[in-house]
């Protein structure tokens, strides 16, 4: 005990100090470690919710910007089968529309051809029926002119041969 | 007028007495550093109540923030930091404080004097607190009590006794209640280690300091002033993170 007191130890005193810590340390839990503590936590949380945001943020960006070009890619394609369709279905009409005008054409010519025919087979006739007027007008003015001697006769002979 | 003996004292010196109670001049050093320390930790949770950080919260936060880190690789669970971290934060800041008042102006110089051994003695107003064996003393008990407290907690008190009390009939034999009684003498050494670590180095630094006054009173002394600002430091780092180390070996099994 004696040594303690050479060292400066007093009882009063390191109770008193005691105490005085004590109400130091749980002041400061109070006051300061519990309040800090809990501001550098809610911290610590934003900054990792906005660092996850973030993150989504990106994300999400990159699969809307993928989307983007899908959506585009496939708008483009339609667009050049559209295109195409319809190029191929004024080709067909145009060869639709040929073919019909040939047929119509040709049907034409055949009809023309058909009026040509007959016309020229009216005409024939008619031609023909000319003709046998004129050789009956010929062979009369001939007869007139040489009906005597035997040639009359032999017609006459055979007229009556037939009477 | 005869100049007054300055002769530092490896006692703290009694400056006035209430009652039955001896005021010292370290005692006094300690009710008004514990009174800055608690009107800042008051400011410090109005600021927060704010919601602006200040100035003063952002300093303390990255002081906190450092030593939460410093606990976080020691203890290496959150958790367990949770735990630690009051009275290891605590004692750093205590300790800091009370081994700073070494270098305020007056330290050992200013006082009453007195006849003493028929001699004329300065009694000294400021005195570092940790050059008081009561004050280390008192916080090495309480950093050794709080790790007993902690491994109870943690190991449960059975297991935990295990560490110390080891029969002598069980494997290792008498090996290991050697090593149990090796053990609770150890943490016995720990208190005086702790205190007698603090108290002789800012005790030295005091005298070292009111020495180099007296021999060359201007600038002489400043270097030694930043020693032992630094000394100061390191002393009251050594004091948190040995506490802390303790704490952790013993929720530690075996």
């Amino acid at each position: 005990m004696e040594l303690l007191g050479n060292l400066g130890i007093n009882t009063k005193l390191f109770i008193a100090q005691l105490i005085n810590f004590a109400i130091l340390f749980f002041v400061l839990k109070k006051f300061a470690y519990q309040p800090i503590l809990k501001v550098l936590d809610e911290r610590k949380n934003k900054i990792d919710k906005g660092l996850k945001d973030a993150e989504k943020a990106g994300k999400k960006l990159e699969k809307i910007t993928e989307k983007e070009e899908k959506v585009l890619d496939k708008a483009n394609k339609k667009a050049t089968e559209i295109l195409l369709e319809a190029e191929n279905k004024i080709e067909e009409n145009r060869a639709k529309a040929v073919t019909e005008t040939e047929e119509e054409i040709s049907e034409l010519m055949k009809k023309a051809e058909q009026k040509i025919a007959e016309k020229k087979e009216q005409m024939l006739a008619e031609l023909k029926k000319d003709v046998a007027g004129l050789v009956v007008m010929a062979t009369e003015k001939v007869l007139d002119e040489k009906v005597d001697g035997e040639k009359d006769r032999e017609l006459i002979q055979k007229v009556t041969s037939k009477l | 007028m005869e100049q007054a003996l300055i002769k530092p004292s490896f006692t703290p010196e009694v400056v006035a007495q209430i009652g039955n109670f001896p005021i010292t001049n370290s005692f006094l050093v300690t009710l008004v550093i514990s009174a800055v320390i608690i009107i800042g930790a008051l400011l410090l949770k109005r600021g927060i109540k704010n919601g602006k950080p200040s100035g003063f919260q952002n300093i303390i936060e990255m002081v906190f923030e450092g030593l939460l880190d410093l606990v976080d690789g020691v203890t290496g669970n959150r958790e367990q930091t949770r735990r630690f971290f009051p009275l290891v934060a605590t004692i750093f800041i205590f300790v800091i404080l009370i081994n700073w008042v070494e270098v305020v102006p007056g330290l050992g110089t200013v006082g009453v004097e007195e006849i003493h051994h028929g001699e004329k003695v300065l009694l000294p107003f400021i005195r570092s607190a940790a050059a008081d064996l009561n004050v280390t003393l008192v916080i090495a008990l309480v950093a050794v009590v709080a790790s007993q407290f902690m491994g109870i907690t943690a190991l449960g008190f059975k297991k935990y006794a295990g560490k110390f009390l080891v029969s002598p009939f069980k494997k290792p034999y008498f090996v290991g209640t050697f090593v149990g009684i090796l053990e609770i003498i150890s943490e016995f050494a720990k208190i005086i280690s702790f205190s007698f670590r603090l108290f002789g180095n800012i005790f030295a630094g005091e005298v070292l300091l009111t020495v180099m006054l007296m021999l060359v009173p201007l600038f002489i002394p400043l270097p030694f002033l930043f020693l032992e600002i630094f000394v100061g430091f390191i002393q009251a780092l050594v004091f948190a993170m040995l506490t802390l180390v303790f704490m952790k070996m013993a929720t530690e099994a075996h």
